[in-house]
């Protein structure tokens, strides 16, 4: 277990607003850290300047490799998910609908595939090596649907799989970027109990089996306590708390935020 | 249905009846004549009553229609027959398609007018595969793609008058130029979306055009460009009597003198033309970068997420559908001979955007079908003169009504992991 990610006094002000006030954490490689907090705390913010969505007003973010580390602020836009390998998911679901579920995964796995097609130039003259490439594509798309047990929809439209399939579709073609650091949005929202359990199952194999560290917001209690390693606790831009699950559980500023004090 | 209902739609339609007589009465009504010294009116109330009344009939029609709550079966069957058709046996069509057009020029009924009507169809069959790459493939709602094909005309033909050089050395140059100016349009471009989008590759193509008119020293202005050579067949000119050491077409193949001759080579020009675009898109759709475009046209955000390059992906799609307007832009100008600036008005732009939408965006063969819908009503009906656009806008409505996703809406996904079940 080692340091992945460590946030230093990120701060983020929309005009007036200060939707993330000084705040620094760190995730480790190989853990599920998550991110709680009340509506409105910011918790989205954090995401959006951490996959270059936002560029911050103040802070670092660095994403450590084995023996250097880079800085997240100097990549913005489609070069987070590239070359720093973040990649993220989002709270209302953005698949390509129209596209079926394979070519979701073979988008996820453009930038490989455009170097092997010889940015389209081998990919025209029909080669094999372009065509061997494209098939161990197909496999790592194979490979992630057979765990989300998918892979006999792999033809459908994505728009076409019911509400909680296209959860973990999302999350599979996140994966298939082979991210060092993966940020869920909300995952659990809209799915029932027995999808939820599904879903702690699959983050627990992506945590266990890839070298891949897990950041996640989540509003349900049942797959956060389950599963979150570490737990960072937000509440107007500012983090109130910062421990285990179950430290979450019995703190007092944690339960303040969330219910409020009696006067 | 209740007796209300019907009186309520009988109401409504008269109400209409009120407005297309508002709208018929002065346009069609009141007819202007020039005699002799001045412009008379003459008043043509008859036609309006028949217009009026036909409104009216219609509007009570699709009032009771809708009442019913149940679609005319004709249509449903009729419409659910066709894509089925068209589905299950793509692969046959396309073929006997491609046949038919092989065979064309030399089929019984075949003149010079049935020719140069086909010649202008795959025209607009080419310019709807190249757009369609950048609406259809990319999402990229393109109003000048014109611009690209002007080009194209121009470059042909600035090159082919200053330099003398052949078609076949021009032509790529053509597309390269046309493919420079949509990655030049490209540019600004990219952050938009939309109708935003539309409205300033709307803008480029009058900017283009009006550039033509106005930068008189190179383009010749609203007077065009006249005396582009004509293709030669690889290098044997199409002419009567060739000049001094050339052999001619009809001489080297020991034929009778024909113009059909430079015709049917136009055609199989254009042929050939346009089926390379075909065979090129269905091609690039299945690579990495034709999923990108795809991609990018279904969430440009969730494209980023993922490590893929807007910019790039845009770019490239602009310059290829741009290339491909050049290409046809210069086998038009070699074609007529002639261009000028009036050619390559937004009317063209708009019949080209008209052909993807209503042939179904991204759809191939649904092209070729609006191509040969909406070009061929409008030439059926040339007779009718000044009319004839009107069956060319009742050609749009009818499309939109009974197939409001285009003739052909459905997409086949680029790659199967558990091959075709059919």
């Amino acid at each position: 277990m080692s340091n992945l990610l460590s946030v230093e006094n990120l701060t983020m002000k929309f005009g007036g607003l200060t939707a993330i006030d000084d705040l620094s954490f760190d995730a480790q490689n190989n853990q599920i850290t998550s991110i709680i907090g009340p509506n409105g705390a910011g918790k989205t913010t954090v995401f959006n300047c951490l996959t270059g969505f936002y560029k911050p007003t103040n802070g670092q973010m660095f994403l450590h490799k084995e023996y250097s580390k880079i800085s997240l602020r100097k990549y913005t836009d489609f070069k987070i998910a590239y070359v720093a390998k973040v990649a993220r998911t989002f709270q209302n679901i953005r698949l390509f609908p129209a596209m079926s579920v394979l070519e979701n995964l073979l988008v996820a796995q453009h930038n490989e595939l455009m170097v092997a097609s010889g940015y389209s130039l081998f990919g025209l003259l029909n080669l094999k090596s372009y065509r061997d490439k494209e098939q161990l594509a197909v496999d790592k798309a194979k490979y992630w649907l057979d765990i989300i047990g998918l892979t006999h929809r792999a033809d459908d439209n994505a728009g076409d799989l019911p509400y909680g399939d296209q959860r973990k579709l999302e999350i599979v073609r996140a994966m298939c970027i082979e991210p060092r650091l993966l940020c869920l949005d909300e995952p659990a929202a809209g799915l029932n109990p027995k999808e939820s359990a599904e879903l702690n199952k699959l983050l627990k194999f992506i945590k266990t089996e890839k070298q891949t560290g897990i950041l996640l917001i989540e509003h349900d209690m049942s797959v956060v306590m389950g599963i979150s390693d570490h737990v960072v606790v937000l509440n107007y831009g500012k983090k109130i708390f910062e421990g285990t699950a179950e430290q979450t559980k019995n703190s007092k500023e944690v339960i303040e935020a969330y219910l409020g004090v009696d006067e | 249905m209740e007796k209300k209902d019907i009186i309520q739609s009988f109401k409504d339609s008269l109400f209409t009846g009120l407005i297309a007589l508002a709208l018929f009465g002065p346009i069609v009504g009141l007819r202007t004549v020039s005699k002799g010294e001045g412009l008379f009116i003459t008043p043509q109330w008859g036609v309006v009553f028949l217009l009026v009344g036909l409104c009216i009939l219609g509007r009570f029609l699709i009032n009771i229609n809708s009442a019913r709550r149940t679609e005319f079966k004709i249509f449903s069957t009729l419409s659910s027959k066709f894509s089925s058709i068209t589905e299950d046996k793509a692969k046959h069509f396309a073929i006997t398609g491609i046949l038919f057009a092989v065979v064309f020029p030399f089929l019984p009924f075949t003149d010079r007018y049935f020719m140069d009507v086909a010649i202008m169809i795959l025209t607009y069959i080419m310019l709807g595969w190249g757009l369609n790459i950048v609406v259809g493939l990319a999402g990229l709602l393109d109003l000048g793609y014109v611009a690209f094909y002007a080009v194209g005309a121009y470059s042909y033909a600035l090159i082919a008058t200053t330099f003398g050089w052949s078609f076949w050395i021009c032509l790529p140059l053509a597309g390269v130029f046309a493919a420079f100016f949509g990655i030049l349009l490209g540019f600004p471009v990219l952050r938009l979306r939309g109708d935003y989008l539309a409205i300033v590759t709307l803008g480029f193509g009058e900017i283009i055009r009006i550039i033509l008119i106005n930068w008189y020293e190179v383009t010749n202005g609203p007077d065009g460009i006249t005396g582009i050579p004509r293709p030669s067949f690889f290098g044997l000119p199409f002419k009567r009597s060739p000049d001094e050491g050339e052999t001619s077409f009809h001489l080297f193949f020991n034929l009778e003198y024909s113009t059909m001759h430079r015709i049917v080579f136009l055609y199989y020009l254009i042929l050939v033309l346009a089926l390379i675009t075909n065979y090129f898109t269905l091609k690039i759709r299945k690579l990495p970068v034709g999923r990108a475009w795809e991609a990018l046209r279904e969430d440009e955000i969730a494209c980023k997420s993922l490590g893929v390059n807007p910019t790039n992906t845009k770019l490239t799609a602009f310059a290829i559908g741009a290339m491909f307007g050049g290409f046809a832009g210069s086998f038009f100008a070699t074609r007529q001979a002639f261009i000028s600036p009036e050619s390559f008005t937004f009317i063209e732009s708009a019949i080209i955007v008209a052909i993807v939408v209503l042939g179904g965006m991204g759809s191939q063969t649904g092209v070729v079908l609006a191509s040969i819908f909406l070009i061929g009503i409008t030439e059926m009906f040339r007779d009718l003169e000044q009319f004839r656009m009107i069956a060319f806008g009742g050609a749009m409505v009818l499309i939109m009504v009974f197939k409001p996703k285009g003739i052909l809406a459905n997409r086949k996904p680029t790659i199967l992991m558990h091959g075709d079940k059919k």
